[in-house]
């Protein structure tokens, strides 16, 4: 074999080896382990349980809409001629889209409420693609949990949740198309989805290991319930910045009674501990003071 | 000398050009996933291109168009020239963009991850300045310029060409690097906008002093000074474009969505520094061609003291 030939040689080697990577996919980032790790032996929660309401509020000039921008695709400007970012929702001083979650805490007895196994629910929690955004903006799902993306609009979307713990994904949707259904095996707070046909498209889901979350509505109200009577860090995450900012309280959950949990953003707010300021597992990272 | 072979030389590094400013317009409106496919979009040749599909799809058939004429440029470059090391560089350009459209569909396959991301956007700053330079030596005034008798300067001027294109170059991956570490969303890596902003400073330094000795020592060579005072022009209208995209780029993830000022100065400022870069490879090559290796102090000190 003479130098030219073993020169070509190697370069079509290469250039084969680096066209099977290209078809052959092979995604960063991915794991397949189970990460809803319960504890074996963990037993299911059995007695009285209470609940977790609150207000959250808005201090100070609620931001201006912004409107967006659909002329790139006029099935968006004609299904939604007056779209706009839907980033902060501000009613009446009340503040929607706020993920709360329980964080950590004891039950009555002094077992970690991690301790217990939480089942999975077996329905799916619907994310639809409806006037060109993700409805709901905000939502919650346990580990494992199905996660049923649907598309409403007479255009196609492509889905792409962006974690940092679970495995990225990235699909597009045809109008029609059947719903495409994922589970998430890390708990996350929160995974950011986007739209890279619309990039105005946005919505977070928290990934939880149990049930105890809620997000707030229009009028900023949002309930917690089934939580077994004890002491829990409640943390209010809103949308904003670079990865949102967190807000945490104290609150000790009656047997059979209520524990009430008001968050304030905006100005002056000063409910918060301090801001979150990376993407945390629900349950396993503590919140930096 | 072919003219036909010089002017489709020219023509694919306008095409190519044209590329680099497509492809920063994907970037720059966040449109690397618009579709999970590659080589198809969506499964189709021709999708409707509609949202940023539109630029995605849109950089791919321009990026299909530049393929196609390169191959075009190789098989025109081994009929008609006849230098044996023009030829082969025909053959790196093919290789190159053949490389360079693989990397472009692991970056869609990986989901952007960032060495890859980067080395699409490198490798395209590449395969421009070779196509560049298939144009300058298949020109008429590479073919009939003649050697100058020595460089004036004490430091030769080839060594200073060689340094200002090593710092653009190392500049341009830094640039490449700053662009793909955060979407118009998220704010960029302090680390890397320092990086950047010193970069900037060595280029400054290192282009500026290189195309002032080249308009001081050879006045009245305009196959040096052309491209000198070119790179000049191009180094101002790039470090002002710097500043704006800077500041455009700062306030962009307030926005709720790519808007211009941000993507148009954005991507001027990668369009410009594309120029700057290979504006300095034809000032660099063609210090190669009429410049002989060591400067005049050089020579002297080399020379045998006469008695």
């Amino acid at each position: 074999m003479n130098k030219q030939t073993k020169v070509w040689l190697v370069i079509s080697i290469a250039l084969s080896v680096v066209l099977a990577a290209a078809c052959g996919g092979g995604a960063t980032n991915t794991t397949n382990a189970p990460a809803n790790t319960e504890s074996a032996g963990a037993t299911a929660y059995s007695g009285s349980t209470g609940s977790v309401t609150g207000v959250i509020s808005f201090n100070g000039a609620a931001p201006a809409s912004r409107k967006i921008d659909t002329s790139a695709d006029p099935a968006c400007g004609q299904k939604s001629p007056n779209l706009t970012a839907d980033d902060i929702v501000v009613k009446d001083g009340k503040l929607a889209n706020t993920f709360v979650y329980v964080k950590e805490g004891t039950v009555e007895g002094g077992k970690k409420i991690t301790d217990y196994a939480w089942s999975t629910p077996t329905t799916a929690v619907n994310l639809d693609q409806n006037g060109c955004q993700y409805k709901p903006h905000v939502l919650g799902v346990q580990v494992n949990q199905k996660l049923s993306v649907t598309n409403s609009d007479p255009t196609q979307h492509n889905v792409h949740p962006t974690p940092k713990l679970n495995p990225e994904w990235n699909q597009t949707q045809a109008n029609g198309a059947p719903p495409i259904e994922k589970t998430f095996a890390r708990p996350e707070v929160l995974i950011p989805v986007k739209c890279n046909q619309h990039p105005w498209m946005k919505a977070y889901v928290g990934v939880m290991r149990h049930p105890f979350f809620a997000v707030s509505g229009e009028d900023g109200t949002f309930e917690i319930k089934g939580l077994p009577p004890g002491n829990y860090t409640v943390v209010a995450w809103k949308e904003g910045g670079a990865n949102g900012t967190e807000k945490n309280m104290q609150v000790t959950v009656p047997a059979n009674g209520s524990a009430k949990a008001d968050f304030a953003f905006g100005e002056g707010a000063t409910t918060s501990l301090n801001p979150s300021l990376k993407m945390m597992p629900a349950l396993e990272i503590p919140l930096r003071h | 000398m072919n003219k036909g072979l010089n002017r489709f030389a020219i023509l694919v590094a306008c095409a190519t050009f044209f590329l680099i400013i497509a492809g920063a317009l994907v970037t720059s409106n966040d449109a690397g996933l618009a579709t999970e496919d590659w080589p198809l979009s969506n499964g189709q040749f021709f999708p409707e291109m509609v949202g940023n599909l539109f630029w995605e799809h849109g950089h791919r058939m321009v990026a299909t168009t530049v393929g196609m004429l390169t191959i075009a440029l190789l098989i025109y470059i081994l009929a008609k020239e006849k230098r044996q090391w023009v030829r082969r560089l025909g053959v790196v350009a093919l290789l190159a963009v053949i490389a360079q459209g693989l990397l472009g569909g692991l970056t869609v396959k990986w989901m952007l991850p960032l060495p890859v991301s980067t080395a699409h956007a490198t490798l395209a700053q590449l395969f421009f300045c070779i196509t560049v330079s298939i144009a300058v030596f298949t020109s008429r005034s590479w073919m009939e310029a003649r050697p100058l008798p020595e460089d004036k300067g004490t430091l030769p001027l080839r060594y200073l060409c060689t340094t200002a294109l090593v710092t653009i170059f190392l500049q341009l991956i830094i640039g490449a690097t700053l662009r793909h570490s955060a979407t118009w969303d998220q704010h960029l890596p302090t680390e890397l906008i320092l990086a950047h902003i010193g970069g900037a400073l060595a280029v400054t330094v290192a282009l500026g002093s290189t195309a002032m000795n080249v308009l001081l020592r050879y006045k009245g060579h305009s196959f040096l000074t052309r491209p000198a005072r070119l790179a000049l022009v191009l180094l101002v209208v790039q470090l002002l474009l710097g500043v704006a995209a800077y500041l455009t780029r700062l306030a962009s993830p307030n926005d709720p969505q790519p808007l211009n000022p941000m993507i148009s100065i954005t991507v001027a400022h990668v369009a410009c520094g594309a120029l700057v870069f290979v504006t300095t490879i034809v000032l660099t090559l063609r210090t190669y061609r009429v410049l002989p290796a060591t400067g005049a102090a050089m020579d002297l000190a080399a020379r045998p003291q006469e008695s």
